[in-house]
């Protein structure tokens, strides 16, 4: 940025009182140059092409089109993977989300003082977070085998990296007043955070925990095409086959479930803010 | 008992019963869902694949992650950064419209409820459908996968710039229209200065986002680092997988690290 | 020249804004308007630029009869009186000078309003004015950097860069701490004095009014009770304007 100064000269301005004010060259060039040569590369490789698009922009509604109407009929068969999927999310967010309290802590600099116990838990938390879920879900499958097990075990995974950064950003900002005071108590720093800190992150908890769950519904059906079980592994199955009624059908479902899903929690959400 | 404190105590709220009810709701749900767990097909060789797998990531194959040319682990990345880079820029440019027509204190009401059904319609449909969908239009490659992220961006993005519209101070519009501002002057410097920041934070994080979800593209041939991760995946070859991995987990931490610094700037100043 | 010729404001509901309000305030004047929450106060400073419609009477503002604006007359006419909040009012997420230079862009030409790119005249005069209330050096900050009392001066330089003839002050130093309260109402008599801007602003500490004001206008239910200088107001003014309880509250 000094380079950049030095480059582009700042602006003088001189009052009528005879004051001066600099005004640094403005950014807006660099950052769109930036932005500039990111698209442009980003066009280049990845063969970007509005004409294609606008030859071919209708075929994307092929498949879309072959869904309508959906195949009623099919839903019988719906019900089973359907609720594989519900219980797959439920049963992983609750697994994550316990799990990750301990690790919050750990992570929390509030509450840990041992600066390598803290960059050690939050070196673990940020690499199990990059981990992309799919590789976690395939993974399971190989040591669990296919089925709704692993599944749950990616979302577990995922859930708990997730749910882990926002609780202990949560715990970081609380305040630590009452912690003090237990601990002057002569209470143990556990029993201090379960009287004095967990209180105050338990309303943000839930409802991160609640948010999460949504989003594990939508993501199983996703786990399901690898193997993991549930509406995925239909949809996969259908798709193969074409029957892309039968997918419609399941979407339809899938929808149905998501919004009632979200309903639920976003009433149970407005509850406990 | 003193009769006042009994009278205190009696009047405390039952809480109990509801903590009950819910703990109850919960364990139902638990072990209704706890079925999900099937050992069946499990079997012994299990902890060994585990092993396999353990032992591959740390071993990562170097000459793949060093490898120059269209199939080493450098490229893959730089092709799987410039999918989720425009795949955020082309969800944001239909995200823009789509939240306005959403947000419920600009439109009116029933206006507002269908633009959201639109993007919840949207977001339900996986990142694979869409995958295959784009691939009849352009065949398989990245450019599919650009195309992919974009739609599956809009879920999350609309829904970020709708909350930030809903929350424009109006009191600014207030000042502008006392120094004698046209609307659109009031739009220009009292609504888009206070989005625009909002904007970009949102955009950034869904880059993010969109880079550690751009292995899902690989399952349908839509380009990116996740085709070849997973095809080491289905054949096992373990020290691969730990190359790509690796490769990717370094990328999305700088990323991440770069990104979430200019967040903050956005946000809260310098 | 501000002038109330029986005006009268019922708002929809019923309720009586102002009731039969004659006013004359001269050019230069440092006006404080004072009464209880809901007296009207804000109606009486608001009508002045028509951010509030009048339901009866006239109200002339420097020969203008404001009922009688409309869009790009009233624009231009709003664009000679500036206007400053309780709460600031900033786009907090930009530079302290961009929120200076929103008061200039009613005269810019299209293309400089939709880039949003301004002439060197139009910054020497936002820069000017931030001098002038002694924020030179935050003038490329941004304005959710500043404290509360620094903001209010940012806003009070927007008005500024306006060239304004009459500044109205809607409750200016309501939301700042009683030191920083005193600063900018210093800023406000500097500016009377030094630029010869008529100031009227509305206030609740009585207090500062007394002490920064020339002229003190006391309004109740609508009705304007007092309107002298400030160093007439006694003890029973204050018990007219306030009822007898609360300004005993004050005088201590």
């Amino acid at each position: 940025m000094k380079l950049y100064d030095r480059i582009f000269k700042p602006k003088k301005y001189e009052l009528s009182n005879g004051k001066a004010v600099e005004e640094r060259f403005t950014r807006l060039p660099l950052i769109l140059l930036l932005l500039i040569v990111c698209t442009v590369i980003s066009v280049h490789i990845t063969g970007f092409n509005f004409e294609v698009l606008g030859r071919n922009g209708s075929k994307f509604f092929d498949i879309l089109k072959a869904m309508f109407p959906p195949k009623t009929s099919y839903m019988p068969k719906i019900w089973q993977p359907l609720w594989d999927t519900i219980k797959m999310s439920v049963l992983g967010s609750f697994i994550g989300a316990v799990l990750a309290i301990p690790a919050a802590i750990l992570a929390s600099s509030n509450i840990i003082s041992s600066k390598a116990v803290l960059a050690i838990q939050r070196l673990f938390l940020s690499l199990v977070r990059t981990l992309p879920t799919l590789v976690c879900a395939l993974i399971a499958t190989y040591i669990f085998g296919l089925g709704t097990m692993a599944g749950t075990f990616a979302i577990a995974v995922f859930t708990f990296a997730y749910i882990g950064k926002q609780l202990f950003e949560v715990i970081e900002t609380v305040d630590m007043g009452p912690f003090e005071a237990m601990e002057a108590l002569g209470a143990t720093k556990m029993q201090a955070f379960r009287s004095a800190v967990f209180p105050q992150v338990l309303p943000t908890y839930l409802s991160v925990s609640l948010f999460c769950l949504e989003g594990n519904v939508r993501y199983a059906s996703i786990l399901g095409y690898v193997g993991a079980g549930g509406l995925g592994l239909i949809m996969n199955e259908k798709i193969g086959w074409r029957e892309y009624d039968s997918v419609g059908m399941i979407l339809i479902v899938l929808f149905i479930t998501v919004i009632a899903i979200e309903g639920i929690s976003h009433v149970i959400r407005k509850h406990l803010s | 008992m003193n009769n006042s404190i009994k009278e205190a105590y009696e009047k405390a709220p039952k809480t109990w019963i509801l903590q009950l009810l819910v703990a109850f709701v919960i364990a139902c749900l638990l072990a209704w869902s706890s079925s999900a767990v099937e050992m069946s097909n499990t079997n012994g060789k299990g902890l060994q694949v585990a092993k396999n797998i353990i032992s591959g990531i740390f071993h990562p194959d170097t000459k793949l992650l060093f490898a120059a040319g269209k199939s080493g682990v450098a490229y893959l990345l730089l092709e799987t950064l410039c999918i989720a880079f425009l795949g955020t820029v082309v969800g944001a440019v239909i995200s823009v419209p789509l939240s306005f027509l959403s947000a419920s204190n600009l439109m009116p009401k029933p206006i507002a409820i269908i633009g959201r059904f639109c993007i919840a319609a949207i977001r339900t449909i996986p990142a694979f459908i869409y995958g295959l969908m784009f691939i009849r239009v352009t065949g398989p490659g990245p450019f599919a996968g650009l195309l992919t992220m974009s739609l599956c961006s809009i879920g999350m993005v609309s829904k970020m710039f709708i909350e930030s519209i809903e929350n424009l101070d109006k009191r600014i519009l207030e000042s502008l229209d006392a120094a004698g501002c046209t609307t659109f002057q009031k739009i220009r410097y009292g609504i888009l200065p206070q989005l625009f920041a909002d904007f970009m934070s949102t955009l950034i994080y869904r880059f993010d986002m969109n880079l550690r979800d751009a292995t899902v593209l690989g399952l349908v041939g839509a380009g990116g680092i996740g085709a070849p991760l997973i095809f080491a995946m289905s054949s096992y070859r373990w020290n691969e997988v730990g190359a790509i991995l690796l490769g990717l987990i370094i990328l999305v931490l700088i990323v991440e690290t770069i990104s979430s610094k200019i967040r903050t700037k956005l946000i809260r100043g310098e | 020249m501000i002038l109330f010729d029986h005006v009268s404001k019922v708002y929809p509901n019923g309720t009586v804004g102002l009731d039969d309000v004659n006013l004359k305030i001269d050019d230069g004047e440092f006006v404080a308007i004072i009464g209880l929450s809901g007296a009207g106060k804000s109606t009486l400073l608001r009508s002045v630029n028509r951010m509030h419609e009048i339901t009866d009477g006239t109200l002339t503002v420097n020969g203008t009869n404001v009922s009688q604006l409309q869009g790009k007359s009233l624009r231009k006419f709003r664009r000679g009186i500036g206007m400053v909040f309780q709460s600031f009012n900033l786009v907090s997420r930009t530079t302290v000078i961009k929120n200076v230079l929103s008061a200039r862009v009613p005269e810019l030409p299209l293309w400089r309003a939709i880039l949003g790119v301004f002439s060197k005249q139009d910054k020497i005069t936002a820069l000017e004015a931030l001098d002038n209330v002694g924020i030179l050096d935050k003038a490329y900050m941004r304005a959710d950097q500043l404290s509360g009392g620094q903001q209010q001066r940012v806003a009070l330089a927007r008005t500024l860069a306006q060239n304004p003839k009459i500044i109205l002050a809607d409750e200016p130093v309501a939301a700042l701490d009683p030191v920083t309260a005193k600063q900018v109402m210093e800023d406000f008599v500097r500016i009377n004095k030094d630029m010869g801007i008529s100031i009227l602003l509305n206030i609740h500490h009585v207090e500062l009014a007394l002490k920064y004001a020339q002229r003190i206008i006391g309004i109740r239910a609508g009705k304007i009770v007092y309107d002298g200088p400030s160093d007439k107001v006694d003890k029973s003014v204050l018990d007219s304007i306030y009822g007898e309880n609360a300004a005993r509250e004050e005088m201590e």
